[in-house]
């Protein structure tokens, strides 16, 4: 574990990336003391550009922009952060189970998660979404983590069928160890990169998911969130006024948690398979190289 | 042979679950659905129509298994009802309208993003950790994370609206006749360039990092050893020895991909109000149209399994150990 930490800070894309989220986070948890505005407030006149007053500008409702990013910073995390939990739980549970168990239970499992795999899975969040009808944050948050286990799954399952194979596994079994300790101990750490991959997958994924549905109108119009701003931005037709700011805003939001995000789970990648790497341990080799040519090439001159 | 019939059978079973939640959706849900549906289509539906829409759609006092043979008898009759959005048209004319203009974006974009995708990924690999590398694919993972409507309101922005050099929507220019005329087709063309753009950079990041990664992993083989111990030219080596074998994930990850084309180009189509199946099925779900979006969503579910099954068979030429068992 600590071991899995230590090389996840080491590479520079996880560590930079790690830096990224954690500024999103200490946004989120300072919400009440950065945002300056009441989100919801009629603060300036309306589609000011962005100002010394209004850093990110105002919206047609006179709305601080800037407010409302930080404020929806918080419903995006956290909708990602409970969604991001169900689907690692579920696909990690679902996964590990049939992988250890096999027989009857992995062909019904592998069924169920093959099925659904292949159901068109945007078009269905968003028919559930609409018969739910103006869905809160938390629902869209409930909606995704049940519905998107099943690649999770799948990958758990396929890694935890060769962990199953090895030797150690065999000899625990021979020494009788019961299958809670077996899947908890033996086979749970060693799939802990998988895990982690999956969990920061899932993030990304609601967190682009949730703004989507948000933006086409899906979600509950009075949450604060990444998703409604851009609805209201688009309903208020902003771009077509050239209020860019207000679009932009929250854009750039969601594509700067993704990129955040991403590179870590580029980092959880390259740990688990380290021929993945790009420059990072190349250059640092090379680097190296160089420096012990030098210190040799000082010693001999002295 | 047994191969396929295998995978056939497992779609059909899949193909019934789909079918089951889709009855069941609407079903399920609080309300009556035929009160929330026709209070939407505010008096344009006249009272008699309303009872016969009902009819068709199966919500009348039936036992629920009766209606659920109805429904699948009529996803083998091709008949979805009346759309109440488009109302008096069916489903299916509805559905037939709009599925030209998807083909056209999601085929376009389809073979641009995995053509340079693929390419551009099997280029990184060659040169992992050199210049090209270290620029391409930080830059794919970065395009992977960034949603379709982001990519799609910036292009708008830029080529639509900031520089006027490119239309903000819709397939065509409507004062134009249709027909296979120069005008149509050219109008027709530039209408497609954004959103197409739209959705080509939106996929090429994902088989990018496919292919890279997995031609990192045939690079290491012993057979792709062999070919450069034998002499054989880099092209050769690159392209007919790894490439060859990293290709099979990136084509799963294509039809893996058609399903989220459906949602990614539903995305675009709205924000470029192009008369897809995409925006149609938005349409019905503002509409809250249930005979329009179930017929919709039987479709979707069909083209993704037609899609992997395609991917089944392309297995079959791509990889000969399938061929054997």
């Amino acid at each position: 574990m600590t071991g899995f930490l230590t090389s996840f800070l080491r590479n520079r894309k996880a560590a930079f990336g790690l830096a990224i989220v954690l500024l999103y986070v200490m946004i989120a948890l300072l919400a009440p003391v950065i945002a300056g505005y009441e989100p919801l407030a009629r603060v300036a006149r309306p589609h000011q550009p962005p100002s010394w007053d209004h850093w990110l500008g105002t919206t047609r409702m006179g709305r601080d922009v800037f407010a409302q990013l930080v404020w929806g910073t918080r419903t995006s995390l956290m909708v990602g952060l409970v969604a991001g939990l169900i689907v690692t739980i579920n696909g990690t549970i679902i996964g590990i189970t049939a992988a250890y168990f096999g027989g009857v239970v992995d062909e019904v499992l592998n069924f169920m998660t093959n099925v659904v795999l292949v159901l068109p899975q945007l078009p269905l969040l968003l028919v559930l979404a609409a018969f739910l009808g103006q869905v809160s944050p938390w629902s869209i948050a409930l909606i995704i983590g049940l519905t998107s286990w099943a690649w999770g799954a799948r990958v758990t399952r396929a890694q935890g069928l060769t962990l199953k194979t090895r030797d150690y596994i065999e000899a625990s079994r021979m020494l009788g160890e019961p299958a809670w300790r077996m899947i908890l101990v033996e086979m749970l750490p060693n799939l802990l990169s998988i895990i982690c991959f999956n969990f920061i997958g899932s993030i990304i994924f609601t967190i682009i998911t949730q703004a989507t549905l948000e933006f086409l109108g899906l979600g509950s119009p009075l949450n604060l969130s990444w998703g409604t701003m851009l609805y209201n931005a688009q309903t208020s037709s902003a771009i077509t006024v050239g209020a860019w700011w207000e679009v932009a805003a929250p854009c750039l939001a969601i594509v700067f948690i993704g990129v955040g995000l991403s590179l870590m789970n580029f980092g959880v990648d390259e740990i688990s398979n380290p021929r993945l790497r790009t420059l990072g341990t190349i250059g640092k080799a090379l680097k190296l190289q160089r420096e012990l040519d030098r210190a040799r090439l000082k010693e001999a001159a002295q | 042979m047994n191969f396929l019939l295998k995978r056939l059978a497992f779609y059909l079973v899949a193909f019934v679950v789909a079918a089951t939640f889709n009855f069941m959706i609407p079903r399920m849900m609080p309300g009556d659905p035929t009160d929330i549906m026709l209070s939407h289509a505010d008096g344009t539906i006249p009272p008699e129509a309303r009872e016969a829409l009902k009819a068709t759609f199966g919500f009348i006092d039936e036992p629920l298994h009766i209606q659920y043979g109805n429904y699948l008898a009529s996803i083998f009759t091709w008949d979805f009802g009346t759309s109440i959005k488009f109302y008096p048209l069916p489903v299916t004319d509805v559905l037939l309208m709009a599925l030209p203009w998807t083909l056209l974006l999601t085929g376009s974009a389809l073979a641009i993003s995995f053509s340079v995708g693929t390419l551009l990924g099997i280029l990184a690999a060659w040169r992992r950790g050199q210049g090209v590398d270290m620029v391409l694919s930080p830059l794919a993972l970065a395009m992977q994370s960034i949603p379709a409507m982001v990519v799609a309101l910036t292009t708008l922005y830029i080529f639509a609206i900031g520089n006027q050099i490119l239309p903000t929507g819709y397939a065509y220019d409507p004062s134009l006749d249709r027909g296979f005329t120069v005008d149509f087709i050219a109008s027709v063309a530039t209408h497609a360039i954004l959103p197409v753009l739209t959705l080509s950079l939106v996929f090429t990041g994902g088989y990018l990092v496919t292919m890279r990664n997995n031609m990192i992993g045939q690079l290491g083989e012993d057979h792709v050893h062999m070919a450069e111990a034998k002499g054989l030219s880099d092209a050769r080596v690159r392209y007919a020895y790894a490439a060859r074998n990293a290709l099979l994930p990136s084509v799963t990850a294509l039809a893996l991909s058609f399903g989220a084309l459906f949602g990614g180009s539903l995305v675009t189509e709205v924000v470029f109000n192009y008369p897809g199946v995409g925006n149609l099925l938005y349409l019905g779900i503002l509409a809250r149209d249930f005979p329009l979006i179930q017929g919709q969503l039987l479709i979707m579910t069909l083209a993704m399994l037609t899609a992997n099954f395609t991917v089944d068979i392309a297995y079959i030429f791509l990889d000969p150990r399938l061929r054997k068992a």
